[in-house]
């Protein structure tokens, strides 16, 4: 079966842009982000993991898991388990950018290498990107900091666990992953998938990207929007709920003076009313038309795509987003089959204290 | 106070025509004057030192154009650009780089201390971290006055790390001044990366330490730019109290005019061929159909033939006299 | 109609009188008003030594206290100067000039001429000097020699109440940046001010003692030593001139001058150290321009090149006093070729 490899992306960009300034957006350190991915690195060396591939980056992530690295020094052995860190590759060798592609890139040498589950840490952006590289990969995005929809806030020792049973191949086949829905935006030749929303902005230019203000969201596409979400698709959440699991999507056209209102969440310490009006379900497979003649498309939250007259966006949903690991699910079966249960060190010649002391 | 003059800015939302037009010939200006006095310096016609802001333009003009005439800034030695993005006069500013008596002032400055309080410029600086702790003052003066202007320090990674800026930056945020900071990171000071010399990942990360919210801004997007600054101005117009704005790019020449750069590789090249703030400014609003090429050429030719004009007047301009030599020590002593 | 009052006294009447008169008047500091963040603490202390006690209820919003960066307050002071405020800024100690130096020296001091006389900054950065508490060597320096040699500048040094009161004024309306000097030991000293409001101009020397035989010229707390000085060197016979320059910068030359040429002997009476004092600095005066009226060398009375020591024993021999001046006094008036 080969290594049991587990790619580790992390964005060291996320956190740091306008939505400090204009909402109530966390700044999450770096050092927290090296963190995880150090708690990560116990729970794959845990569970039998023996090869992490992980994304070099300029923000000082990978600096400092190549500092832990050096420092490391495993456990004391108790119990004939071994807390040893699996064999750390970063990857070297393409020059960064410091742009969404260097996330592509990462992802896409991970999958290469034969990296069977894909971890990425940071916002919706990141496991948007992530996700659009990963393939057939199973993906497990873990949030770090606010206004994050897709990704899972789960402690990282917790989401190492899940994704090492995953990458050893402990795990019986269906159960461990669930496949996402997908947005699928299209403008002339140009293509942009999201996980969570695709907005219809009136502003022309991609500008600062972040998404703060809902009067200039005219359309809102939803591959799924919960009630208990921050964001934009908050604003259906509330209004036609539909989550994450159910086969259709929703959208809604948004206008300031509409009859129906409603108090959304749309970022952190931001919510606001917000008029809309048509309210439709969208099927896998039917294609939306953007009603606007300009402006810019959102995809998860960040401005990215601007169409002019005569491009006529149109967005779709598809049921073959990424497939993402369930970590509550993978450790419930792990609980029920046992695959963390470990059998009792052999007592060792009489006298032995079982904390290894003294002989 | 001096005269201040009003000049509209434009909302951070959609400006309008004539307001991109305006923004692009503030920054075609600058990329021009800068290159035309990389040309003449090195005819050895240029006294001293300078230092050019080539490449950074988008954050002079995208910070500058949400300004008016109740606002106040602050630049560094490689101060051309914000001058020109205040609207300081243009050939004074070539005359004042040749030393003449015409100059912005009179000769007596130089190219790292061109000012013009009139139009809300407090000065390039030849300090390091020089201008932070005035903008407390000018920001402090503003709210004292209940005026509504807002203060904006422009300052480097390397300036960064000065412990005036630091102290400006508590000092704002604990005084609750309408003031920005915005941090320059063009990635080196002098020879000096500014990944080696900055130990937090990132300057905006510094901003939680000081009480203000950071922001990391693409400073080869004039949009970007602008959009951001729009919302750090508002915040601080409003009374919502200072923000730390970073922009990251690269100056296309070194410290100073003769700097043999060996500590840099491709990033000019690769910035000049792709990241460029004019050519992502020109293709997306010729995209847009805001602008047309048309348009920005013309722009381009009046640019060209202002800054001929600078350099033609200021060669010809008188130097200052003997006398020039004791004036303006003080007001009376 | 003139008063017994306290220097401190004068200093804060002077503050009040012009904060009254002008709005654009502000005073900041570290504890200039004290208790800061701590509620009902406002007007704590009104300044270390008590300078700007009450000035902080009297005018509200006016009294700004800082935390302890004095780059970006003493910075602040001179921007906001430049931007139509006439602000008093404290600088605590001088000894800390160090850590907001380049403010005063490349900015403020600077900015009219390398404006092109485009720039006003009519800033007032008041500070303590000098020795004689005990507070050792890193708050006991003199050190406006320092100030006096940028061009750009005007120091201030009042010796007396009365001079305090109206060289306080005088700097609040002057429109260049002005470093003023208060001695700490001179606080408490009680002299005749009167109620009104009153200027004395910066670049006028006071003759506090006539004499012809011997010209002292001296500055800050070295006056009342000088002047100590005179009255016992008065009972021998030897008639001393005292002069308070008052100003270093502007410096009134011509009564320092004017003086030396009648008497043709110079004693100069600096708390400074020797080296590049102003001390130095007048006795240059004096060979330079009054070279053919000398009788006998100039003598310099100083500290000596040391920092200030903490001891008492020590610091009451680092500190001038009058029987050093005494014995310059009769070095120039014996001295024979």
């Amino acid at each position: 079966m080969g290594d049991a490899i587990v790619g580790v992306v992390a964005n060291p960009l996320s956190g740091r842009d306008i939505r400090r300034l204009v909402t109530q957006a966390s700044v999450f350190p770096t050092a927290e982000k090296a963190n995880m991915i150090q708690r990560m690195l116990t729970a794959f060396g845990a569970v039998g993991v023996q090869r992490v591939l992980l994304s070099t980056d300029l923000g000082g992530i990978s600096a400092a898991v190549y500092r832990a690295i050096q420092r490391h020094r495993p456990q004391k052995p108790q119990n004939r388990q071994d807390a040893r860190w699996p064999e750390v590759d970063f990857l070297d060798g393409q020059p960064i950018r410091q742009t969404a592609q260097d996330t592509v890139g990462a992802v896409g040498r991970m999958v290469t290498a034969g990296a069977r589950v894909i971890v990425c840490l940071g916002g919706d952006g990141t496991a948007r990107v992530a996700a659009s590289a990963a393939g057939d990969v199973p993906l497990l995005a873990l949030s770090t900091g606010t206004n994050n929809v897709f990704p899972a806030v789960r402690e990282a020792t917790i989401a190492g666990l899940a994704a090492g049973l995953v990458a050893t191949g402990a795990m019986p086949p269906g159960g461990a992953t669930t496949r996402a829905k997908l947005l699928e935006v299209r403008v002339g030749d140009r293509t942009e998938t999201a996980l969570v929303d695709v907005a219809v902005s009136t502003q022309r230019h991609v500008g600062a990207r972040a998404v703060w203000d809902p009067a200039t969201v005219t359309q809102l596409f939803c591959a799924f929007a919960e009630p208990d979400a921050i964001g934009l698709s908050s604003v259906l959440g509330q209004l036609h709920p539909v989550t994450r699991h159910e086969p259709h999507g929703v959208t809604a056209r948004l206008a300031a003076g509409a009859p129906r209102q409603v108090l959304a969440p749309i970022a952190p310490g931001l919510v606001v009313l917000v008029g809309v009006r048509e309210i439709e379900p969208m099927h896998p497979g039917s294609v939306h038309a953007v009603d606007a003649r300009a402006g810019v498309i959102a995809v998860d939250g960040e401005r990215e795509l601007t169409f002019g007259p005569g491009e006529r966006p149109a967005v779709r949903l598809r049921a073959d987003g990424p497939r993402c690991v369930d970590v509550s699910a993978v450790l419930a079966a792990s609980a029920r089959l046992g695959l963390l249960r470990r059998a009792a060190a052999d007592p060792g010649p009489a006298g032995t204290d079982v904390k290894g002391g003294n002989t | 106070m001096t005269d201040t003059e009003e000049r509209k800015a434009p909302t951070g939302r959609t400006p309008t025509r004539e307001h991109l037009l305006d923004v692009y010939r503030m920054m075609r200006t600058i990329r021009e004057f800068e290159e035309r006095v990389h040309a003449e310096f090195a005819t050895g016609e240029i006294p001293g030192f300078v230092h050019l802001y080539a490449g950074e333009e988008a954050s002079a003009v995208g910070v500058c154009s949400n300004l008016d005439g109740r606002d106040t800034i602050a630049s560094t030695h490689r101060g051309h650009g914000h001058c020109i993005a205040r609207g300081v006069d243009v050939v004074e500013m070539m005359a004042e780089i040749y030393g003449r008596k015409t100059g912005s002032c009179h000769g007596k400055g130089g190219s790292m201390h061109i000012a013009d309080l009139s139009k809300g410029m407090l000065g390039a600086n030849g300090i390091v971290g020089g201008g932070p702790p005035l903008i407390c003052g000018t920001a402090l003066a503003a709210k004292l006055k209940g005026t509504g202007g807002v203060s904006v320090a422009f300052f480097g990674d390397g300036g960064s790390n000065q412990g005036t800026t630091l102290e400006s930056m508590n000092l704002a945020s604990v005084w609750n001044l309408p003031a920005v900071f915005v941090a320059e990171n063009n990635g080196y000071a002098e020879t000096t990366s500014s990944a080696w010399s900055v130990a937090s990942d990132n300057i905006a990360d510094r901003a939680a330490g000081f009480g203000m919210p950071g922001v990391i801004v693409d400073g080869f997007d004039f949009f970007a730019v602008h959009e951001a600054a729009s919302e750090a101005i508002a915040r601080a117009r409003d009374g919502g109290g200072p923000t730390l704005i970073e922009m990251k790019f690269t100056r296309y020449y070194g410290h100073f005019e003769g700097d043999q750069q060996t500590y840099r590789a491709d990033e000019v090249e690769h910035a000049r061929a792709e990241l460029d703030c004019l050519k992502r400014f020109a293709d997306r609003v010729t995209e847009t159909g805001e602008l047309s090429r048309a348009d920005l050429r013309a722009v381009d030719a009046q640019v060209a033939s202002l800054i001929d004009q600078a350099v033609d007047e200021a060669k010809a301009a008188p130097l200052p006299a003997e006398a020039d030599l004791l004036t303006d020590v003080y007001v009376r002593y | 109609m003139a008063r017994n009052i306290t220097y401190r006294e004068a200093l804060n009447e002077a503050l009040a009188q012009e904060m009254e008169r002008d709005e654009s008047v502000v005073v900041m500091g570290e504890d200039n008003a004290g208790g800061a963040g701590s509620p009902g603490e406002d007007d704590a202390w009104g300044g270390v030594l008590g300078v700007t006690k009450g000035l902080y209820h009297k005018f509200p919003g006016r009294v700004l206290d800082t935390p302890i960066s004095e780059s970006a307050f003493i910075g602040a002071a001179i921007g906001a100067a430049t931007a139509g405020l006439r602000p008093v800024a404290e600088l605590m100690f001088v000894d800390f000039m160090g850590v907001c130096f380049d403010q005063i020296y490349n900015q403020a001091a600077k900015f009219r001429y390398m404006f092109g006389g485009k720039a006003v900054t009519p800033v007032v950065i008041r500070t303590m000097y000098g020795a004689g508490l005990r507070a050792a060597a890193q708050h006991s320096q003199c050190l406006y020699s320092l100030f006096t040699h940028i061009p750009g500048l005007k120091v201030v040094m009042p010796a007396t109440p009365y001079d305090a009161k109206g060289l306080m004024i005088q700097a609040i309306r002057d429109n260049d940046p002005v470093m003023f000097f208060e001695h700490k030991a001179l606080y408490d000293l009680t002299g005749p001010v009167p109620e009104e409001s009153y200027t004395l101009p910066f670049g006028e020397a006071n003759v506090v003692r006539e004499g012809g035989d011997v010209t002292i010229v001296t500055l800050g707390r070295m006056v009342h030593t000088s002047l100590e000085a005179a009255g016992r060197l008065g009972a021998d016979g030897v008639q001393c001139e005292v002069i308070d320059l008052r100003t270093t910068s502007p410096l009134d030359e011509d009564t320092v001058l004017d003086s030396v040429e009648g008497t043709g002997r110079l004693v100069v009476v600096d708390e400074s150290h020797p080296r590049c004092s102003v001390a130095a600095d007048i006795s240059a005066l004096a060979v330079r321009k009054a070279f053919g009226a000398l009788q006998a060398p100039v003598e310099m009375v100083t500290a000596p090149h040391t920092p200030v020591p903490f001891s008492s024993a020590l610091e009451d021999l680092y500190i001038p006093d009058a029987q050093r001046i005494v014995n310059a006094v009769k070095a120039v008036t014996g001295w024979t070729r």
